[in-house]
């Protein structure tokens, strides 16, 4: 055999060539690979999911085996047909738009197959699996977890409190959790017992100096929380209270006497762990009590009763690519009414008579027909959507609006009328007087807020209230403008006042009984 | 190296560049020119709109949003009246673009660009505005609820023949004016946002 050096370099150089081609061209179609967690009354399925474009997808055969049994299968080359007990699932490939036996659903995305597997994208879970399973689902939109039947999830809120050399973590349940740490790679994970677990937010991000974040987890099927020290070498003292609905985590300097009063140290071992440099492995609890380390130690907050509580469904208006409204010093809308509805949601577990849901968590956006199904599949007392924007130069003022069709005129074509179905985009017609309720339920509290003009009740064509299945309204506050400083909304005072009367306005509006 | 292999690289790298400077212009065609010819259709309908004058003054309510964004509040100018009544519409945005001679908020963006207007004979007028409305815009759901009405009580106190309005953004029916207000229904006008004369 002959070594040619031209032919070779023309062989390389073509290959280059090609090479960059298909790099320009083709694009990844799976990028990444996480878990989704369905809870089911006899335990958990985990099922991977698969990134496809920038959608997220599920394997379908596996996500019904999951939650019911798979009785028979016809695979054709382009679409396959799925027997659920008596129900039939017709999905084709490339098509968003599946059967369940006679009734069409239109996914927002195509189906897929990806590595001989049909794939569904998770939006399937909240338009389709109602129709195949009979079995109630509760599913908030961009989460990774199902829950299914009677499941329901612990809720918890978490709070940060400043101590002498070290900071206590309070994490409030909703029912009593049985809890186990460990320590791994410099962090501490504290195992939530293996109970369905619905985190209000994926992580909590602290400018603290002891404890830089706190994130769930359960992509593996187990709740856990993980702490994150702010730096290396703190003592880690966890601890539970109140007949274990409340565990605190304490993370302080090295020889600082912190735990409490009335409280029970964890499964964790008698002696403080030390952070990264020495890590400790789970041991049994020794459930002896300790001294308090200083009077605030005592000071347990009040925990919320257990489900199943009424829901309230708060919506922060916009998220991550769409910021809304900007003032000129530079608030963004997204922002306020994400730490607006911090507060809310606060006020409203504080009454002990609501479960909050939200409908983003994070800087997120999902489109409006997710925000309203998250309320849909909750079936909550009411849905707040919350807003800021622009009143021009009128002070600091509250507006609250109801749904209001644009036109009674608006044409709607025969075939998308079925007898018995209230069509999706006009579902709030069929709760506005009760929404009207709500919201001059919700003035009458905000005109009670000294400095700030309470609006009276208006209507407006809301998109994002015009599919939601309960009382419905929006909340705006007000001035973001551009020509505008928005620091007054800003401040933490206001936002507590709004909050209280928004709480005190959903307990008066709830007994309040409804009109005719 | 030899001959053949660089005049084979030149070849494969003169290719490339003239690739390269072949998609630039294309896209330099599709993004400007051709826009800039839809702009250029656009302010002709305007100017015409403008000029298409049946020698008539007409007194003309424009509705306005309020300095505190509570309502509408109306001013009254004059204005060489169009004979057709899609032209008298196009003169009416035009005027709302245009913005108000006294202190109330604009309802429209100076930038704003009416691509196209129908009105059927059921008075069902359809406005196509260019994106350029957004530019600017300050979102939420009073001051859109605002421009929307704004727009929609104006035609409907000038033009008998409106009954209601359809917002198209780019030739495109959008679900939100700017992430409140829905826009796919047909919009009728409002006495209840004010409409105080001022």
């Amino acid at each position: 055999m002959t070594f040619h050096p031209r032919a070779s370099t023309l062989r390389l150089a073509s290959a280059g060539v090609v090479l960059a081609l298909i790099l320009l061209i083709a694009r990844p179609r799976a990028l990444r690979s996480d878990n989704f967690v369905f809870y089911l009354p006899r335990g958990h399925q985990v099922v991977p999911t698969e990134t496809i474009g920038h959608e997220q997808y599920l394997p379908l055969i596996q996500v019904l085996n999951a939650v019911a049994s798979v009785s028979g299968l016809q695979e054709k080359q382009k679409s396959l047909v799925v027997y659920v007990g008596s129900v039939h699932l017709e999905v084709h490939l490339d098509n968003p738009k599946v059967k369940v036996d006679n009734t069409q659903v239109a996914l927002p995305s195509p189906v897929r197959v990806s590595n001989g597997q049909w794939m569904v994208p998770l939006s399937f879970l909240q338009l389709a699996l109602p129709k195949i399973v009979p079995e109630r689902l509760a599913y908030r939109a961009g989460t990774d977890r199902l829950f299914i039947g009677d499941v329901n999830p612990a809720l918890f809120t978490v709070s940060l409190k400043p101590l002498s050399g070290g900071s206590r973590l309070s994490v409030e349940f909703t029912r009593p959790v049985k809890v186990k740490t460990a320590s791994r790679n410099g962090r501490y994970v504290l195992y939530l017992g293996g109970q369905p677990v619905e985190p209000m937010e994926g992580s909590y991000h602290f400018q603290d100096p002891y404890i830089a974040d706190l994130t769930f987890d359960d992509q593996d099927g187990e709740p856990k929380l993980i702490v994150t020290p702010g730096s290396a070498a703190l003592n880690f003292y966890p601890s539970e209270a109140a007949g274990g609905k409340t565990l605190l985590v304490d993370l302080a300097k090295p020889g600082m006497p912190l735990p409490l009063q009335g409280t029970t140290t964890l499964a964790q071992g008698g002696a403080p762990t030390s952070g990264a440099a020495a890590p400790s492995t789970a041991a049994p609890s020794t459930g002896g009590e300790q001294k308090p380390a200083s009077p605030a130690a005592t000071n347990v907050p009040a925990v919320p009763p257990a489900p199943p509580l009424p829901a309230v469904v708060l919506d922060p208006g916009h998220g991550g690519d769409d910021p809304g409204a900007r003032s000129r010093d530079g608030i963004l809308e997204k922002n306020l009414v994400a730490q607006i509805e911090d507060r809310v949601r606060a006020a409203l577990v504080a009454t002990q008579k609501y479960r909050v849901v939200l409908t983003r968590v994070g800087d997120t956006d999902p489109d409006l027909d997710a925000r309203d199904a998250v309320a849909n599949v909750t079936h909550p007392v009411a849905f707040l959507s919350l807003h800021a924007g622009n009143y021009g130069n009128a002070g600091t003022l509250v507006g609250v609006y109801t749904y209001r069709f644009a036109s009674p005129s608006t044409p709607l074509s025969p075939e998308r009328l079925v007898p018995g179905f209230v069509l999706w985009d006009r579902v709030q017609s069929t709760h506005l007087e009760r929404s009207r309720q709500l919201a001059q339920a919700l003035q009458t509290q905000f005109a009670t807020l000294s400095g700030t003009v309470a609006l009276p009740p208006r209507e407006a064509a809301i998109h994002v209230l015009r599919g939601v299945d309960a009382p419905a309204v929006a909340i705006e506050v007000g001035s973001v403008s551009p020509d505008l400083d928005a620091g007054a909304l800003t401040d933490g005072g206001f936002q507590d006042r709004l909050s209280t009367a928004i709480a005190q306005a959903i307990s008066a509006f709830e007994t309040s009984p409804a009109k005719p | 190296m030899n001959r053949r292999t660089v005049f084979v690289t030149l070849a494969v790298v003169a290719v490339l560049i003239g690739g390269f400077y072949y998609l630039r212009s294309l896209a330099w065609r599709v993004f400007h020119e051709i826009q800039g010819g839809e702009e250029s259709v656009h302010a002709r309908l305007n100017q015409e709109a403008l000029q298409a004058s049946s020698g008539v003054q007409q007194a003309i309510t424009l509705y306005f949003p309020a300095d505190d964004g509570s309502g509408l509040v109306t001013e009254t100018r004059q204005m060489l009246w169009a004979v057709a009544d899609t032209d008298r519409i196009r003169q009416i945005v035009l005027a709302l673009v245009e913005g108000p001679t006294k202190t109330h908020n604009r309802p429209l963006p100076p930038s704003t660009d009416i691509r196209a207007v129908f009105l059927t004979n059921d008075g069902t007028v359809y406005l196509d505005f260019s994106n350029d409305m957004l530019k600017g815009f300050a979102p939420g759901i009073q001051s859109e609820t605002l421009t929307v009405y704004s727009i929609v009580d104006s035609l409907a106190a000038n033009v008998p023949a409106v009954k209601k309005v359809k917002i198209l953004l780019q030739g495109q029916e959008v679900e939100t004016l700017d992430g409140h207000i829905d826009l796919t229904g047909f919009f009728v006008p409002d006495t209840n946002l004010g409409g105080t004369a001022n």
